[in-house]
């Protein structure tokens, strides 16, 4: 059981730290036909994340403990993934985002 | 034969007497549709194009309606209906379609100007007219415009394959698969069809779209060459950004 649940927050984690790598991208290519793609057939890290959030402490808060870490985790993969765009030449990203939509993103999926 | 029942002693209807009911309404008849790259559709299939078309011209104004999607691969095999409305205003028209054809209906409602941009960036845009079904004809003779951040942003959603393999249904595979390999062959600047996205996806994993739809694949197997292709495809969108394309 201990192992299912560190299963399904790293998974958490996983999905969304894409999500808000997603996000900061977005902003970074600033294309207005972006908000009408047609991509109601992909399944968002973020619908995934919501699932898994359901499967772990179903109805009640996570302690403290694995707030912090799942943050800090957050923070790491999006901050590595970014970066290794920006160190490409990748332009626009704004880094000063991330702890903004990471907070956001995990108040919409009830972590905090 | 159904019967109806109106109130006794009606001049020239005895009881028994056969009649025709007819609605007051006149269904419009409507003109054939346009094909594109579509040899043959069941004849259901078109009633409900047809059905579709009417519900619209009675409500909206319209540029063009297109159907595309697994709706008009042969055979029932469809989970919904695509229709992508090309409209200035939006259009809140799903829930009557759905009511008075009874299949769940995914609308997107796009202005011309955006459709176009679509095509001239977005392997999945070019992927959906590549065979659709449309009210009037069109022609979109686009020059492609590659954005290759823009790629990028579209590739980062098929990771979420890679990570969570375990948990996603056979279409939903599919449909991440496909939204790799579209960009796959867009970004080395190869021509796009939804056919030949299909048959790409069977010659990399060596499985069919069928197979995949179902979820039978080997774990190992696919996502190894998954992964590789997804690393390809994301080194080669890299390369052109750090040389400074879009």
């Amino acid at each position: 059981m201990v192992q299912n649940r560190n299963k399904l927050i790293d998974l958490f984690i996983g999905n969304i730290s894409n999500s808000v790598v997603h996000k900061i991208l977005e902003k970074a290519v600033e294309n207005e036909y972006l908000s009408k793609r047609y991509e109601k057939e992909l399944t968002t890290s973020f619908e995934i994340a919501k699932k898994c959030r359901e499967k772990i402490n179903p109805g009640s808060s996570l302690p403290d403990k694995d707030i912090k870490h799942i943050k800090n985790k957050i923070k790491n993969k999006v901050i590595s993934e970014l970066s290794m765009r920006i160190s490409n030449g990748y332009k626009n990203i704004n880094l000063e985002l991330v702890d903004k939509i990471i907070e956001e993103y995990l108040k919409e999926a009830n972590i905090i | 034969m159904d019967q109806i029942y109106i109130p006794k002693n009606r001049y020239g209807f005895s009881v028994g007497s056969p009649v025709i009911i007819k609605s007051l309404e006149e269904e419009r008849i409507i003109e054939k549709p346009y094909f594109y790259n579509i040899n043959y559709i069941e004849p259901i299939k078109l009633d409900i194009i047809n059905k579709i078309i009417n519900i619209i011209d009675k409500n909206y104004s319209y540029e063009n309606v297109i159907f595309t999607g697994s709706f008009l691969d042969k055979g029932f095999n469809f989970e919904d209906i695509d229709v992508l409305l090309i409209t200035e205003s939006d259009a809140d028209i799903k829930e009557k379609i759905e009511s008075t054809i009874g299949i769940k209906t995914h609308i997107i409602s796009i202005d011309n100007k955006t459709l176009i941009k679509g095509l001239s960036t977005d392997p999945i845009y070019i992927m959906m007219l590549s065979k659709c079904i449309s009210r009037k004809r069109f022609i979109y003779d686009v020059k492609t415009e590659m954005n290759y951040k823009l790629l990028d942003l579209h590739l980062l959603k098929s990771k979420t394959l890679i990570d969570n393999f375990d948990i996603l249904n056979g279409s939903e595979k599919y449909y991440l698969t496909r939204n790799l390999i579209s960009i796959y062959i867009y970004a080395n600047s190869k021509k796009i069809s939804k056919e030949i996205v299909d048959n790409e996806i069977k010659k990399i994993f060596d499985v069919g779209v069928k197979e995949i739809k179902e979820n039978i694949l080997n774990k190992k197997i696919f996502l190894g060459k998954y992964k590789d292709i997804y690393g390809k495809t994301f080194k080669e969108l890299i390369r052109h950004i750090k040389n400074g394309s879009k």
